[in-house]
């Protein structure tokens, strides 16, 4: 049982950031083209708002590891 | 690092100021600016000279479309010793002659490519129809229409079937045909009486009738495809021979085109430089900027034309700020590529630090780090001496190339550090062994590694932040405080987990507790807050690990799909398959995320954007380099 509630909670870790991360960056993306269309030169900030969610599921899975490796 | 900057005061005689701007266009040194002394006046273009603008520019204009069109921009300009109003005036008819000639060549050429889309339309309308259209003589009573709806319209068909039955009854034929473009073909015959009234249906259900055009003999497709068939055949001799007179009109006026480019944009610049000049009613006041090295040639260059009639005097460091002074970066060549990935931030302000040295030891570091494997390493490191060979010297595309030889370099020996050649693949037939640990594996000694370097990393930052705000003590301390914190945070946290002596815990919360209220005394109640935002950049670093893990997972992945496909050689294919999508990724991901622990987290601690690029006033070049002093040039403008 325990396998399975650490495994489960591992699994939530990355998999709810990565969610999210998924829905930050669905609307980050158009909205950094359309502004890239206008103005190329905001390049760095796309590569900068386009990178900042994933700080969430790189944590998460930062966590994951952190339970896994505590459960042995 | 910044270049050091000279504000420079040049006096001399009113009636020699074109003259004067005549040598320092030669000389490419100096960034002009409004000179602040009053009482001075600004100079004003005369109406001429405002007239003159207009039409250079208007005549500028004329030749980069003609380059543009002719695609001639890129090459060598004729040798120009001395600019005559006649050679301008030649240059600017020229130009207007090529830019009407090409405007009505690319107008034909767009025509042609109607025609044949058109003529493409009404072919497969006749294949379609063939038969019935074939015995149009047969009923020279009735009016044929074309119809083209898009491809899944088809339900239109009946709901028009119904509406001309309701407006003219059993007086029409309607055929339809799907062409193998998608759209469908439709063919409505119906009687003379009835046509008018069609006609109105049609417009007004806006169905889309492709009639006969005139050109081709009348109402009629058969008559019309046979002449249509024939333009097909001429309309590709046409468009070669329009590509051949283009041709010979680049090869004949290229070079001309691109020595007015240059002339007009030199007298152009001459022009816009007159409003920045102060001047009283007997002489003129120009000032600027000169990196400090390079001041003397100015005093030569100008003292051996105007001896002691032009004087030329620094303006004390005193006198003017440092967000005035323009920028320019000088890095030792092995680092200049790197300015590439500064250069995508805005520039540094003037007195602040360039951070090109610490990114081009640590972006290497980072990206070697999260791919961490000899063979793509090696692979990378052949694609860069691709990219450099295939690349001119200068351009963006050569810098990335020398990025990717220390990126290359980096990934290899963390490779060879973590046991790593495509994956596991290097231990299972060379017998690789981790030198300091395996990746796949060892995940906590690999996340504790990625927040140390963070550690460094944003300690580092901290440390500039310091040193850039030396000239204002209060904010300079308030960094340094925050530095001080950071390790005390971190020594606690080792001390408490066993890491540290125990002994060390106390004096680090106690250390911790009295520079709190001096930081909020210091930086304000935000401080606290940009504490923790400094721990939480700190923590950010794990991405080097959470990459690196998936990058050697993946390799991993790719090794074991050889035994898992039941045949050998569609493993090896569908592994090596799986290497390049890995190889891809590899290449993109490290690539953001080492820029992006570089921008947020390690550029917020110094980084003052804001500086003003350092444009000397100089000749016209096809890629201005405005990054670094311009070298002598010995063109000569009218």
């Amino acid at each position: 049982m325990n396998i399975v509630l650490t495994t489960l909670a591992a699994a939530l870790a990355v998999g709810v950031p990565a969610l999210a991360t998924a829905w930050a960056q669905s609307r980050i993306g158009p909205a950094i083209s359309a502004s890239m269309a206008e103005k190329p030169e905001l390049s760095t900030t796309a590569i900068l708002l386009v990178a900042i969610p994933e700080t969430m599921v790189i944590l998460g899975f930062v966590v994951a590891v952190v339970i896994l490796v505590r459960a042995g | 690092m910044i270049i050091a900057m000279a504000k420079l005061r040049i006096l001399g005689p009113r009636e020699r100021l074109e003259e004067v701007l005549r040598v320092l266009q030669d000389l490419s040194l100096i960034h002009l600016s409004s000179p602040e002394a009053a009482p001075l006046a600004r100079v004003q273009l005369t109406t001429a000279q405002e007239r003159e603008r207009r039409h250079l520019a208007s005549a500028l204009d004329d030749v980069e479309r003609a380059l543009s069109a002719l695609s001639v921009s890129e090459g060598s300009a004729s040798a120009l010793t001395s600019v005559t109003r006649a050679d301008l005036a030649k240059w600017v008819w020229l130009a207007s002659r090529l830019r009407r000639e090409t405007e009505r060549l690319a107008a034909r050429t767009t025509a042609l490519e109607e025609e044949r889309a058109l003529i493409m339309k009404y072919q497969q309308f006749f294949s379609a129809f063939r038969a019935l259209l074939e015995s149009e003589t047969l009923w020279p009573n009735a009016t044929a229409y074309h119809v083209l709806l898009r491809g899944g319209d088809t339900a239109t068909i009946p709901q028009l079937r119904a509406t001309l039955s309701t407006a003219i009854g059993e007086e029409f034929q309607l055929f339809s045909q799907p062409l193998p473009s998608g759209e469908t073909a439709v063919l409505i015959v119906v009687s003379a009486q009835a046509a008018g009234r069609v006609e109105r249906l049609l417009a007004e259900a806006r169905v889309q009738e492709i009639p006969v055009p005139e050109a081709y003999g009348g109402k009629s497709l058969t008559a019309a495809i046979p002449r249509m068939l024939e333009r097909l055949g001429e309309i590709p001799r046409e468009r070669e021979q329009i590509r051949a007179r283009l041709r010979a009109q680049g090869r004949e006026h290229g070079a001309t085109l691109r020595t007015a480019r240059a002339a007009l944009n030199d007298r152009l610049r001459a022009l816009d430089a007159l409003p920045l000049t102060g001047v009283t009613t007997r002489a003129f006041v120009l000032e600027g900027w000169v990196p400090t090295s390079s001041r003397h040639r100015l005093d030569s260059g100008l003292g051996a034309v105007f001896g002691d009639d032009v004087v030329v005097s620094e303006v004390s460091r005193e006198e003017w700020e440092s967000e005035q002074a323009p920028v320019v970066l000088s890095n030792p060549r092995l680092l200049r590529p790197f300015e590439t990935l500064v250069g995508l931030m805005p520039l540094p302000r003037y007195g602040s630090i360039d951070p090109t040295p610490f990114v081009a030891v640590f972006f290497p570091a980072f990206f070697g780090l999260m791919v961490g494997d000899v063979g793509y390493g090696v692979v990378l490191a052949a694609l860069g001496l691709l990219l450099h060979a295939r690349s001119r010297s200068g351009t963006t595309l050569r810098n990335v190339s020398e990025i990717i030889g220390p990126c290359a370099l980096f990934s290899i020996i963390a490779g060879i550090l973590f046991g790593e050649l495509f994956g596991d693949l290097g231990r299972r037939w060379f017998g690789m062994r981790p030198l300091l640990f395996d990746r796949a594996d060892a995940l906590l000694p690999f996340l504790l590694l990625a927040v140390a370097i963070g550690v460094v990393h944003v300690l580092l930052g901290l440390i500039l932040g310091v040193v850039s705000a030396r000239r204002h003590p209060r904010q300079a301390m308030g960094r340094g405080i925050s530095a001080v914190m950071v390790v005390l945070v971190i020594v606690g946290l080792l001390a408490a987990v066993d890491v540290l002596p125990r002994a060390f815990f106390t004096p680090a919360v106690t250390a911790l507790l009295v520079a709190f209220p001096v930081l909020i005394v210091l930086e304000g109640l935000v401080a606290p807050i940009e504490l923790l935002a400094t721990l939480g950049n700190i923590l950010s670093y794990a991405r080097i690990m959470a990459l690196g893990v998936a990058s050697v997972m993946m390799a991993v992945v790719a090794n074991k799909m050889v035994g898992a496909m039941g045949s050998v050689v569609v493993g090896v294919v569908f592994a090596l398959l799986f290497h390049l999508v890995n190889f891809a990724i590899v290449m993109f991901s490290p690539t953001i995320h080492a820029l992006r622990l570089h921008y947020v987290e390690f550029f917020g601690k110094f980084f003052s954007p804001g500086g003003v690029r350092y444009q000397p006033f100089g000749h016209w070049t096809r890629v201005p380099d405005r990054s670094r002093p311009a070298s002598r040039n010995s063109r000569q403008a009218a």
